[in-house]
């Protein structure tokens, strides 16, 4: 079997403060994550803020360089940022940010956005181009009337459709979706989901969706990966780790999200304290500081990503064996 | 468009009357004639002669030529210069930021005057030395601005979402960030126009300007000063094309700002007033009598297109020691139903109609100052965005305090004590070192906490929380959740919790409201709402959400905006079970302990 489309090996990203007058300890929002999207795959990365999840999309998308480990792209490490290897690449990758208002300059037509990469990347003629972009238009949902319109005539779902459009005019293989429908109602956003479900399917894209609404990646993604400060928890096929969570953290995550169903309500775990600061991690394991399964061998040596039960679901917990 | 024209006109008007100086039929705004001199009027000089016998309106265009030339020439030059200064010090960093700005900053260090009687002295007076002078003085201007936009601009997703299409820099700098900064620069250029147009007056004033006789503005003052007393009139003239071009060329450049802005100027404001309102209405019960009963509570707003209703004919009850909830999309009205019950109305808002008894007496009608001793004290609000409500330069113990004072005459050290218990009683570990921390020291849960300790710090009977936990991750909305639980059982204070969340209404409230478009479309105990929804709106509300087995399904369209209500039903042109009898408004009707809005939902419920 070949390789996955992409591959990151022990990648870290530290952000060093900056300037001459510069305070403070280097902050280490990445600390050495294994990760995998294969072509076609949807990998849904869950987490709370700090938890280095938006951090590692943009590593692996290329647009921050990984301060350590490596991340390979169709068998290629990924090239410096602004490197004309490293321009071309952009038109295979593309990105789907949260705030469907900030995403979008307020200044030009949403043609002209949706079309940028379009005109960047490839010597189609203006009116080859606008076939292209009525075409997306029609792929995700947006009247191609309405090329001309600037953004703040649109709502926020379809502002979202535009973001989506935008990251696929050039018909990527490989798409980072960070937390596309957080900011949207519940209506709008079962409507987005379903769009990118599709797309996916349609186009045979390799997807890496963040979020903190595990339900929503449950729905969308193949497989998860839970963060924790940087580093990864657990890691499985999502309806494995959704109905047997194995890591203390990713326990207290499923059963602080609020279920309509009474049945399915699991017994909430109220996690103690507050999360550590990404500058001053605790030693071992991270999440040593809030788990009420804590030992004092935890503080010792940072546990590894080890299977558990079925050979794809791993969880980074000494005492996963005990608590399951 | 049409603010354009005015001020545009009057700038083009005030340019081509002097760029056709040579071609009016002037007097030779240079020639003396001694005979002449200072009078008030004379066929041909209808404005008079200055102090040489020479004409002042023809004096009055030429001087324009050359204050306007140097004005304008000197703003471009600036502005183009410092703001691609500005723009590369702000997207590459490092040494290019080092010269921009350190350079602006020597720049801004020399006194003006100064700056100009040394270049004056190296290069001798004239229109070009003025010119130069003036581009110096007004680069930091655009520098700085520019700079500090760009700072801005470039963490904005829009322009990292180009750098991910893989845009060379000089593309994302002049189609992406360019646009972006255009507005401020075009601001500053405006005052750089109208202070070079005083500047250059100021300096040919001094002499170290314009030459003489060639005409300005700045030289018809200087000899108009002297002959003052004899002819006060030179001075105005002069003065007044002064005035009336920098008034002309501020308004200029506010409307060339707000035409290139297509961020929709209108849009934003409306869509805040817009916001959302609150839910149904019943025959006041018997006994006993509920914390808070809202019936038929109308909130208008005065938009420019008429009246909006953002909220209206909300009606519900709350027991205390119950949580009630208020559900709804952005711009169903549940926010502005809360504001209005507290009183807290934006100032274009007002409540058109209804009654808000707490504890019998009517909220809405209740004199400000009444009501205000019961905000903080009997009745309190949670907000969204803990970080807006809590002050950033005060500790938040001492917060705490300023609520408890706020509502109960106690001495500022007992205060203090109890404000540390309060922290302590919203589970805040260490409560007297973190009373001693500023706002931003704190997480965003911890200040969701200090927000509760802050509404709870007055024992109030009832609480209001708008969207507590929207903002928080869903680890800390577990534990907020929890404590704002607790608190309602063991205060006993009935809890009204807006939010549109339906995971977290189903797992903390007794009861619901549902909103859609400024009005309640269903309401009853949470569990049987839940069960059988008879609304279709709350159907596909609760279809929405991603829980269980099922792939949730959207709603087609979006709510619609309040001054577009459809006549009918408000949810018809979304709903998958409209008809023709859809057309008109359905009533709220009441069914064993649940009330809905809907004229099929007999049909639908089979």
């Amino acid at each position: 079997m070949s390789e996955p489309l992409v591959v990151a090996e022990r990648v870290e990203m530290t952000f060093a403060p900056r300037g001459i007058f510069a305070l403070g300890k280097p902050v280490r929002a990445v600390a050495g994550v294994d990760a995998t999207v294969a072509r076609g795959e949807a990998l849904g990365v869950v987490g709370e803020s700090g938890s280095g999840k938006s951090t590692l999309g943009r590593v692996l998308l290329g647009l921050l360089a990984a301060t350590g480990g490596a991340v390979r792209f169709d068998g290629m490490v990924l090239p410096k940022p602004g490197s004309a290897a490293w321009r071309a690449l952009r038109a295979r990758m593309g990105i789907v940010f949260q705030d469907p208002f900030g995403s979008l300059d307020a200044r030009r037509t949403i043609g002209a956005q949706v079309e940028d990469g379009l005109a960047i990347h490839t010597s189609l003629s203006a009116a080859e181009r606008r076939a292209q972009l009525t075409e997306m238009f029609v792929r995700v949902g947006l009247d191609p009337q309405r090329l001309d319109a600037y953004p703040h005539e649109f709502s926020g779902g379809q502002r979202q459709r535009l973001g989506i459009a935008r990251a696929l005019a050039t018909n990527p293989d490989f798409l980072v979706a960070d937390e596309p429908v957080s900011a949207l109602d519940v209506s709008i956003q079962a409507q987005v989901v379903k769009l990118l479900a599709e797309l996916r399917r349609d186009l045979g894209l390799a997807m890496l969706f963040i979020s903190h609404d595990l339900p929503v990646v449950r729905h969308l993604c193949d497989r998860v990966i839970v963060m924790y400060l940087g580093r990864v928890m657990e890691e499985g096929p999502v309806a494995e780790v959704f109905a047997r969570p194995l890591h203390p953290y990713t326990r207290a995550l499923l059963s602080a999200t609020p279920m309509l169903d009474p049945a399915r309500r699991l017994t909430r775990e109220i996690l103690p304290g507050e999360p550590p600061s990404p500058s001053d991690p605790p030693s071992g394991c991270v999440f040593r500081t809030r788990c009420r399964h804590v030992r004092p061998e935890c503080a010792e040596t940072v546990p590894p990503l080890r299977e558990f039960g079925s050979l794809a679901h791993r969880v980074a917990c000494i005492r996963a064996d005990e608590i399951n | 468009m049409r603010r354009l024209w005015l001020p545009a006109g009057f700038v083009a008007l005030i340019v081509l009357i002097a760029a056709a100086a040579p071609l009016l039929p002037l007097m030779d705004p240079v020639r003396q004639d001694v005979a002449n001199r200072l009078v008030a009027y004379l066929p041909g000089s209808p404005m008079g002669r200055d102090e040489f016998g020479r004409d002042v309106m023809s004096r009055l265009i030429w001087g324009a030529r050359s204050s306007l030339a140097v004005a304008f020439a000197s703003a471009a030059i600036a502005a183009v210069i410092g703001t691609a200064l500005g723009l590369l010090g702000g997207w590459f960093r490092g040494l290019a930021e080092v010269l921009a700005i350190r350079g602006a900053d020597v720049v801004l260090c020399f006194p003006p005057v100064l700056l100009a009687l040394l270049v004056v002295t190296l290069l001798g007076p004239g229109t070009g030395t003025l010119i130069l002078v003036l581009s110096v003085l007004y680069l930091p201007g655009f520098i700085r601005v520019s700079f500090a936009e760009v700072l801005s601009a470039r963490s904005q997703d829009y322009v990292e979402a180009v750098r991910a299409l893989g845009a060379r820099t000089p593309r994302i700098l002049l189609r992406t960030v360019l646009p972006n900064i255009a507005g401020p620069v075009l601001v500053q250029v405006s005052l750089a126009v109208a202070s070079a147009v005083v500047l250059e007056s100021g300096l040919s004033f001094l002499g170290l300007g314009v030459v003489p006789p060639t005409p300005s503005w700045g030289l018809m003052i200087r000899g108009a000063r002297a002959t003052m007393e004899q002819a006060p009139m030179l001075l105005l003239w002069p003065c007044l094309a002064l005035t009336a071009t920098i008034l002309a060329m501020n308004l200029l450049c506010d409307a060339v700002r707000d035409v290139a802005d297509k961020r929709g100027g209108g849009g934003a404001p409306k869509l805040r007033l817009v916001d959302r309102l609150l839910p149904g209405l019943f025959p006041a019960p018997a006994a006993p009598r509920p914390l808070l009963d809202v019936q038929g509570l109308t909130v208008e707003i005065a938009v420019p297109g008429g009246i909006i209703r953002p909220v209206e004919d909300m009606s519900f009850r709350l027991d205390t020691g119950r949580t009630l909830a208020i559900v709804g999309e952005s711009g169903s009205g549940k926010s502005m139903a809360a504001t209005a019950i507290m009183g807290l109305l934006p100032p274009a808002a007002r409540v058109a109609d209804g009654v808000a008894r707490f504890d019998g007496e009517d909220l809405l009608r209740m004199p400000e100052a009444a009501r205000r001793k019961l905000r903080g004290g009997a009745m309190a609000m949670v907000f969204q965005d803990p970080m807006s409500s809590l002050n950033p330069v005060h500790r938040v113990g001492d917060q705490v305090a300023e609520a408890i004072r706020a509502h109960r005459d106690v001495p500022a050290a007992k205060a203090s004590a109890e404000a540390v218990g309060l922290l302590k009683r919203v589970g805040i570990a260490d409560p007297d070192r973190r009373a001693r921390a500023y706002p931003h020291e704190l997480s965003g849960g911890m200040r969701q906490r200090v927000m509760i300790a802050m509404a709870i710090a007055n024992k109030p009977r009832l609480l209001i929380a708008d969207e507590p936990t929207t903002a928080l991750d869903v680890t800390v909305q577990a534990a907020i959740l929890d404590l704002l639980a607790d608190l309602r059982r063991e205060e006993g204070m009935g809890l009204v919790l807006i939010t549109h969340s339906l995971g977290v209404v189903a797992e903390v409230a007794e009861d619901v409201v549902v909103m859609y478009a400024a009005q309640v479309v269903e309401r009853g105990p949470v569990s049987q709402v839940f069960a059988n929804p008879l609304h279709p709106y709350t159907r596909a509300l609760l279809a929405a959400v991603p829980d269980g087995d099922i792939e949730p399904e959207g709603i087609p369209g979006v709510v619609p905006r309040p001054d577009r209500w459809p006549p009918g039903c408000r949810f018809a042109p979304r709903c998958t079970f409209a008809t023709e009898a859809c057309e008109t408004p359905p009533p709220l009707e009441e069914v064993q302990g649940q009330a809905v809005r809907c004229v099929r939902w007999r049909e639908l419920r089979a």
